[in-house]
């Protein structure tokens, strides 16, 4: 081999494990989950190729509900999550001084524990008769002599709490890497607090809220474990549908085709979001 | 210090430029990935383009033939799989086993769900290789899949001579009439939980988790063969005669009771949760998971319904293909020695298929005895049904109905 074609090589040395583990983790099964979704059969004969394109207008028409509810109950805990993960990543970042460690490991000192045996816990915790619920009936956010479990709310409640790390990480890695620097030259320019704030820390800021954003909704949208343990028979979201389309109806190809419009709707709505937010964001956070 | 770092930065620096001297654009590079990526999408759409193997039913009589010939030399025990659903083990009893027999047995707690799991071995099953396990256990229409469809390998019986202790109802199945492929591990019904404080008295019959009194505070099982089954004893229909139609029909039952708010929610095993917690008054429960229940709150009450109730099995099973057949039938008639059995059914608490037990029970561990959740009276044993037959598309539909009906 020629030393310059040796040469050309190297930068293929240094991308073929990434390409490897693509091609095989991603690219393989993606491509063989979008034939399995143009099949057509059944468990007993079998599955074979026929281009198939109907199954993809089928699931849309009969499954529109559940993929509505579920970006619904993702946007709404992706917002819920940002409320709280704000002034969370806020005072770790400014305030906490030398907790900061301390306060991130308590942040995602849940995820030791299994997502479903915790969201099995707010089963029980959020049962009927316990404390927990007495005092939202006190609040209003459950009618009295209401439940909370089984019901949408929980399932947002429980995507929001089981998500909520991959939004103070990011946003806590923005904010910690702002200049400050940059705030005391905007008091020094008679800024108010609040206008530095909104000025200088919140655009800066928003790589951080744009992460956030994805790392809580894209798995979300895809969620079964919380409608499954919280919810009931009306707050199904689509990955349970795919789940039970995979393993218990044996329905292959549907669940391939719902499998693929879910992810085509969600690069639609981050391709949306990005063009909101600016599409650099995401780079300049990774640099 | 700082310039010898310098310098090796720079001399990296050198060489990354010159490795890049004819640098690929990042878009040539994507490109090419791309090029890459589309080419191993070939391999992928060629790969499935053989299409996904059915399970067809296959020669069972070649099979059953295979089994009148099953000739399974004794050999060292060695390393083996088995298989099975989690807390459904006395442990000790596997300790017991490999001091006893030698060898080694991995027990894997792997099968939370019949469909789940068969979801995972299902594509070496279709194509004939080894599953890797050596005993899995399965509830009977998954069993009843396995037999069909050659999924399975027969046991020797002269390596099971226990086998004489199996129960007599149990000892010819529809599936299975001669026992070749199954053997009973564990049985149980599904019936009528309830907390007796909720219901204000005694539950017997299954009408009572349709009764409006009871609207939003009931739960429901999501397996239509044990829901759909159930509503068919209520409707004095044996289940195992059903008809696929008579199955849906008892969905559609369950579905208009559903729209009407009857059920707060559709359960596995987790139905547990809300009765111990007071959501819900009536559930429909699997007898083994009330035993438990009910120590830690006598409350709770499992009723055999007046109208009959399903009763399921677990089964030993050897996979097709099976790599050490003969420590799975060694441990077979391990588990039905009647002390060992009597040992596991203290410790599991579910209806043993082995006789016998009862008598060292009634010595070791007399409320155990007693139960009769796992020693069902002789009236309810005569109450007891079995689980519909349904071809394996047939079974699609009835799923397919259900999830409908459970919102998946």
């Amino acid at each position: 081999m020629s030393l310059s074609l040796r040469r050309k090589m190297i930068p293929w040395w240094f991308a073929a494990p990434g390409l490897v583990w693509l091609i095989v983790f991603f690219a393989v099964p993606i491509f063989n989950q979008i034939s399995v979704s143009l099949m057509s059969g059944d468990p007993e004969v079998g599955f074979e190729l026929t281009w198939s394109f109907s199954t993809y207008a089928d699931a849309v028409r009969d499954y529109h509900t559940q993929f509505l509810r579920s970006i619904g109950y993702a946007g709404l805990a992706t917002i819920i999550d940002l409320i709280i993960a704000f002034p969370l990543a806020y005072f770790i970042a400014y305030k906490a001084g030398r907790f900061k460690g301390l306060l991130l490991l308590l942040v995602i000192l849940p995820f030791f524990v299994s997502q479903v045996m915790r969201t099995a816990s707010w089963q029980l915790i959020l049962n009927d008769q316990g404390w927990a619920v007495a005092r939202m009936q006190d609040l209003g956010i459950v009618s009295d002599g209401g439940q909370f479990l089984a019901t949408g709310k929980a399932v947002v409640f429980g995507i929001a709490y089981n998500f909520l790390p991959f939004m103070v990480l990011p946003l806590y890695a923005t904010l910690d890497r702002i200049d400050r620097r940059l705030i005391e030259a905007a008091s020094d320019l008679y800024c108010s607090r609040f206008t530095a704030f909104r000025k200088v820390t919140l655009p800066l800021a928003v790589p951080g809220i744009f992460a956030g954003s994805l790392l809580v909704f894209i798995p979300a949208c895809g969620d079964y474990i919380n409608s499954s343990i919280l919810g009931s028979s009306n707050t199904t979201m689509i990955g349970n549908v795919i789940q039970s389309k995979f393993l218990n109806v044996l329905d292959y190809p549907s669940a391939a085709a719902l499998s693929f419009i879910l992810m085509g709707v969600i690069l639609l709505g981050i391709a949306l979001y990005g063009r909101v937010l600016g599409t650099k964001n995401l780079t300049e956070l990774a640099g | 210090m700082r310039e010898d770092r310098a310098r090796a930065e720079r001399a990296l620096e050198e060489s990354l430029e010159t490795a890049f001297a004819q640098r690929s654009s990042r878009r040539s590079f994507v490109g090419r990935s791309a090029g890459a990526m589309l080419l191993a999408g070939g391999l992928g759409s060629f790969l499935s383009a053989c299409g996904i193997t059915g399970t067809a039913t296959k020669n069972v009589e070649a099979l059953r033939a295979e089994a009148e010939r099953v000739n399974h030399p004794k050999v060292p025990i060695g390393n083996w799989v088995f298989a099975n659903w989690p807390l459904y083990m006395d442990k000790s009893v596997l300790k017991d086993f490999d001091r006893e027999f030698g060898g080694k047995v991995k027990y894997v707690e792997e099968i939370n769900d019949n469909n789940e799991f068969f979801g995972k071995v299902r594509q070496q099953l279709t194509q004939g290789r080894n599953i890797g396990r050596d005993i899995v256990v399965l509830t009977d229409p998954m069993a009843a899949k396995w037999v069909r469809s050659g999924f399975v390998s027969p046991y020797d019986k002269k390596n099971v001579p226990n086998a004489k202790n199996l129960v007599p109802n149990l000892q010819s199945i529809g599936y299975d009439p001669e026992r070749q492929f199954t053997l009973p591990f564990q049985s149980g019904a599904v019936s009528l939980g309830y907390d007796i404080r909720a219901t204000g008295g005694e539950i017997k019959s299954i009408k009572e988790l349709f009764n409006p009194k009871y609207k939003g505070k009931t739960t429901m099982l999501t397996e239509p063969y044990d829901s759909a089954s159930t509503v068919l004893i209520m409707q004095g229909k044996d289940p195992a005669k059903a008809t696929l139609d008579d199955m849906l029909g008892a969905i559609e039952y369950i579905a208009e009771q559903n729209e009407k708010g009857q059920f707060r929610r559709f359960t596995g095993n987790d139905f547990t949760t809300d009765l111990t917690k007071g959501n819900v008054a009536i559930v429909l429960a699997y007898s083994g998971d009330m035993v438990q229940l009910q120590a830690d709150n006598p409350n709770l009450r499992f009723a055999y319904a007046e109208e009959g109730c399903i009763t399921f099995t677990d089964n030993l099973m050897l996979p097709a293909k099976v790599a050490h057949p003969y420590a799975a039938e060694t441990m077979m008639n391990f588990l039905y020695e009647p002390e060992i059995a009597a040992k596991l059914c203290a410790y599991i608490n579910y209806i043993s298929p082995v006789d016998g037990i009862r008598p060292i029970l009634e010595k070791s561990d007399p409320e155990i005895a007693e139960n009769e959740l796992i020693f069902p009276p002789d009236d309810v044993r005569k109450r007891l049904k079995l689980y519909p037959s349904l071809s394996t598309s047939e079974e699609q539909t009835m799923y397919e109905a259900m999830a409908k009906v459970t919102g998946g």
